[in-house]
């Protein structure tokens, strides 16, 4: 009894670590296919969350039966935490940047509202608009 | 002598008014952080002590490195909360999936920065939304104008004014979930009364009369 279960969580795992890896690989294709940055921030960041938390739990459901010393069910559940709260963090720094020091590409922006409010406003880029 | 003890009883209140500054609830989920850092979730002795020394380090932490406390601070309600987590998990998966179409469809992606005006006047609120609306593919916060509590999101491959409503209207729904699950009374009030329709209407009236 206990063994079939082991073989179906073993698949279910193995499900899920591949559905991430398929995951990841789509935004490393996105990366090369986006022509701008922004674009690209969201390839590189986004389907990357569902694709890592997808690996941690094939990770974590094999885990549960085999205890190993290193690392456990919660060493996960930080991952998972930190990953999710720093993604955006660091993608809204790269946004913000990119945007501020004029790398985009406006040929590929089909409205843009915050440009027109910076025109309006004749807000210098940089001067801390958001703070 | 005197100078001394002078300098000691300051020194003292100093630290009397740092500990009051130490808030709890941060205290309690460093804790927890830290407990799930070295095992402590099994049935042991050393789990308590874990507990004990993980709580002084937290203390430690927040006498030497106080922080602004969030205010108002998050009011749970633990039902609209595993629903919040629900609808942001499923938003995921189903944008997960448009950006992967998006990445192998060929052609230009022309994509959109839309602000979007939040409804509430919560800091909370606001950085929860930025948060989850970073982590769903798709939407990604260019740049936050706190004053004015708008939001400016860039959008892949959304180009016509429907679709930026869409965009728009898709953020709200975010903000509403968690002004339920996390927000005071006083901001579910402000919710209820400044609708989306209404937040157009007022944007367009005003769009009429500006330059």
């Amino acid at each position: 009894m206990s063994e079939t279960l082991g073989t179906v969580l073993d698949w279910v795992a193995i499900l899920c670590i591949l559905a991430g890896s398929v995951l990841s690989l789509v935004a490393g294709i996105g990366l090369v296919r986006f022509p701008d940055l922004l674009s690209r921030m969201h390839t590189a960041a986004k389907p990357q969350v569902l694709g890592l938390l997808l690996v941690l739990v094939g990770i974590g459901l094999r885990l549960v039966p085999v205890e190993t010393n290193v690392f456990n069910v919660g060493t996960l559940v930080l991952v998972a935490l930190f990953q999710t709260v720093t993604i955006p963090v660091a993608g809204h720094i790269t946004a913000r940047v990119g945007y501020r020091t004029g790398r985009i590409d406006e040929s590929l922006m089909a409205h843009d509202e915050l440009a027109e409010r910076l025109r309006t406003e004749g807000d210098v880029p940089g001067s801390g608009m958001a703070r | 002598m005197t100078r001394l003890r002078k300098k000691k009883r300051t020194g003292l209140t100093a630290l009397r008014r740092r500990l009051g500054k130490v808030q709890v609830p941060v205290a309690l989920g460093m804790t927890l952080v830290w407990m799930l850092l070295f095992k402590g979730f099994q049935l042991r002795w050393e789990s308590l002590g874990l507990l004990v020394l993980g709580f002084l380090v937290s203390v430690l932490i927040m006498v030497l490195f106080p922080m602004p406390p969030i205010t108002p601070g998050p009011r749970f309600h633990p039902v609209n909360l595993v629903r919040l987590l629900l609808y942001v998990f499923v938003e995921i998966v189903v944008a997960s999936f448009q950006v992967t179409v998006l990445v192998f469809t060929p052609g230009q992606v022309r994509n959109s920065v839309v602000a979007v005006r939040m409804r509430t006047d919560s800091d909370l609120t606001m950085v929860c939304t930025a948060i989850a609306a970073s982590i769903i593919p798709g939407t990604l916060i260019v740049e936050v104008n706190r004053p004015d509590r708008v939001l400016y999101v860039h959008m892949l491959g959304v180009e016509d004014d429907e679709a930026i409503e869409r965009g728009r209207r898709d953020v709200w729904k975010l903000e509403r979930r968690f002004v339920m699950a996390l927000g005071t009374h006083e901001d579910i009030a402000a919710l209820r009364a400044g609708g989306p329709e209404k937040r157009e209407a007022r944007k367009r009236h005003e769009g009429k009369e500006g330059p």
